[in-house]
């Protein structure tokens, strides 16, 4: 992670590595494993490869947010590593860590010492097609915590074009591991949701949204295409707006400066919620924040930027969206 | 020591005329001017060279590339005069005091200081307000220098160039220590003092201009007013003193006027390296050795260099911006050998 345009793009962006990784476009793979009998496990992991075991595997050590995941499915992990403090974290809300050893709440900083005592018989973490690596061995992780990969077999289904895919990875991973998947953990409230956003969606027609996230001196446009829920979004209707000029270095987002507030003009804001309302604050503080028509019409919001993993969290965060977009106005822009 | 005599003794024979220093000085002002049109109308947004015009002399609020001008590229021109000016004479000041041509605001644990308070007010303070890092900067600024000056002043010389060079070094060091302690511990004050560290003219809006022009005009006036004194120390502090020069008393003056510049612009922009560093140099190279021409010269040629840093900053990326920290660092390193293999560097 340290090799994107250095200092350039600022913390927002790194910090967007940090959480989505490089991985981008490659479908997930069909994790269509099976625990097949004779206790015999097997696991068709992200990476394509098939993973099997003896026998299913029971202390897991995982990412903050594949335990988040396996939990729904009451898959609970013996130890978690996260990309920050697990308290603040906005994909870990209501996330009961009580008995789980945390060992480690900074991006690329894993403690294996304390992770070889938790005995683990597998490691849980997305897999970034872009990078060919799963969370916690990017590049740019501290050597000494890629260790974590020496202490067991390390699986976990891909980030694709659809958060959607990744939430039904988990359902799958679980499955195999043991889990309780008949009640399909929060699916139907999940389709219930879909449904409500799709509807809310057909109701505004012409309504336009633009990703994005304010930072020091920048006001960065999120790029759909390497944004899996935002993808999601487009499928189900809404217009997200593409920005024209991907960085060049880290096409994630387009870097546009305060002069440029107006290059993109939607009828709905969505703020990355990974520090709002810290980038809230920023935009507002600019002299000319109010020349984009959404904001100065008061119409934005927040969207789940790269972080979901939960069939409740997604819920949630539809529930919510559909309902601002029921209130929201096509015509701002 | 010869040369420094001749320059320094009031009736000498000057190396350079004043005239041609005059001509010079006009020459500067009349870049700076230049860089100042320049910075108003370059930048990542394309503003006609006539809307610029109507948004000073006719503004049109409906006009977003007027609004642009007005709210982003005016107050962000400013802050560079501001700021170029303060760092400029601050790095001149500090070589001048401690005959060390290396001295700028960074080593002597200014732009530390600043650092350390930011960092320790967002932590424990929960600060997250560009204001309140300002003032927390510039107080971290002010009693890094002042507790610099006073160690360094412990003792029968007082504060002797020698004694200034290794407190700053050993005080810039505890300070970033300390730093680095904190943001290990906390990493929302890590993400904070990286924004504020890059060191940039960008995301600063009016608020900040006002708030630094009363230290920053106040200090530049004191500064300008040091040149004799400056000259006097640069002979060494006996003959300086048998000249009639009260040493302790300039060097405390000329500590203050430093502290309140380099606290003020470090404040507002975050450590900007180099700065402070090369001006007094390139000053030194136009108009000679005499410090009441080099403060003039420091005044106008800081604002130049970094607005020119800023503009190249704008122009550089195919979208967005560079800060002006990252360009003088990247584009300082190499101008400085250049100017240093080009002509021997004055010693002080």
């Amino acid at each position: 992670m340290s090799t994107f345009r250095p200092a350039v793009l600022g913390i927002a962006l790194l910090v967007c590595c940090v959480v989505a990784g490089c991985g981008s476009s490659s479908s997930s793979a069909p994790s269509s494993g099976a625990s097949a009998g004779d206790g015999q496990w097997s696991y068709v992991s992200g990476d394509g490869k098939t993973y099997t075991a003896p026998e299913t595997p029971k202390r897991i050590v995982a990412h903050a947010y594949a335990a988040a995941a396996l939990m729904e499915f009451g898959i609970k992990p013996v130890g978690v590593y996260a990309d920050g403090p697990v308290k603040d974290d906005v994909g870990l809300k209501g996330v009961d860590f009580s008995g789980v050893e945390i060992l480690g709440e900074t991006w690329g900083e894993i403690d294996v010492e304390q992770a070889a005592t938790l005995r683990p018989d597998l490691i849980v973490g997305d897999w970034w097609s872009g990078e060919k690596a799963y969370s916690g061995l990017e590049s740019g992780v501290k050597e000494r915590s890629k260790k974590i990969a020496d202490l067991a077999q390390v699986v976990g289904p891909s980030v694709g074009d659809s958060a959607v895919e990744l939430v039904e990875g988990y359902e799958e991973l679980a499955r195999t591991l043991g889990g309780d998947t008949s009640a399909g953990g929060s699916r139907a409230e999940f389709e219930r949701a879909v449904e409500r956003f799709e509807a809310a969606v057909a109701g505004q027609e012409g309504l336009t949204a633009l990703a994005i996230s304010p930072f020091g001196q920048d006001y960065a446009v999120a790029v759909p295409k390497h944004a899996p829920e935002l993808l999601d979004f487009q499928r189900w209707g809404l217009d997200v707006m593409v920005p024209r000029r991907p960085d060049p270095e880290f096409p994630y987002w387009q870097t546009l400066s305060f002069e440029q507030v107006d290059t993109y003009q939607a009828d709905l804001l969505l703020f990355d919620d990974r520090n709002y309302p810290g980038n809230l604050k920023v935009l507002e503080k600019a002299p000319t924040a109010d020349r984009i028509k959404a904001f100065a019409a008061g119409a934005y919001t927040t969207w789940p930027a790269y972080w979901l993993h939960r069939y409740s969290d997604y819920a949630d965060e539809l529930n919510r969206l559909a309902e601002v977009i029921e209130g929201a106005d096509p015509g701002v822009a | 020591m010869t040369a420094h005599a001749a320059v320094a003794a009031p009736s000498a024979p000057a190396a350079r005329s004043t005239r041609a220093r005059s001509t010079g000085l006009l020459l500067a002002v009349a870049a700076l001017v230049a860089t100042c049109v320049l910075s108003m109308t370059l930048g990542s947004r394309p503003v006609p060279l006539e809307t610029v015009w109507q948004a000073l002399v006719d503004f049109d609020p409906r006009s977003a590339s007027q609004e642009v001008v007005r709210e982003l590229r005016v107050p962000r021109t400013c802050l560079g005069l501001l700021v170029g000016a303060a760092l400029g004479l601050s790095g001149t000041l500090l070589q001048g005091v401690t005959r060390n041509p290396l001295a700028d605001p960074g080593i002597m644990g200014i732009s530390a200081g600043a650092a350390a308070f930011v960092v320790f007010g967002v932590m424990v303070l929960g600060a997250q307000e560009l204001v309140a890092y300002i003032w927390l900067g510039f107080l971290g600024a002010a009693l890094a220098t002042v507790l610099v000056y006073g160690v360094a002043s412990l003792g029968r010389e007082g504060a002797t160039p020698v004694k200034l060079a290794l407190v700053g070094a050993a005080v810039t060091a505890a300070l970033s220590s300390i730093t680095t302690a904190i943001v290990l511990i906390d990493v929302d004050a890590l993400d904070e003092l990286r924004a504020w560290q890059v060191g940039t003219l960008g995301g600063r809006f009016a608020p900040v201009v006002w708030q630094v022009l009363p230290f920053i005009a106040v200090g530049s006036v004191a500064a300008l007013a040091c040149g004799r004194a400056l000259n006097g120390l640069a002979l060494g502090e006996d003959v300086a003193r048998a000249l009639g020069l009260r040493v302790r008393l300039s060097r405390t003056v000329i500590f203050a006027s430093v502290a309140v510049l380099a606290g003020a612009a470090t404040a507002a922009c975050g450590p900007i390296a180099f700065l402070g560093l090369a001006v007094p140099h390139i000053a030194r190279m136009i108009c000679g050795p005499d410090y009441r021409w080099i403060l003039g010269y420091s005044l106008v040629l800081g604002p130049v260099v970094l607005l020119l840093a800023d503009v190249a900053g704008r122009l550089v990326l195919p979208s967005g911006e560079l800060q002006v920290g990252v360009v003088l660092g990247v584009l300082g390193a190499p101008t400085f050998i250049a100017l240093v293999r080009y002509r021997n560097l004055a010693e002080l």
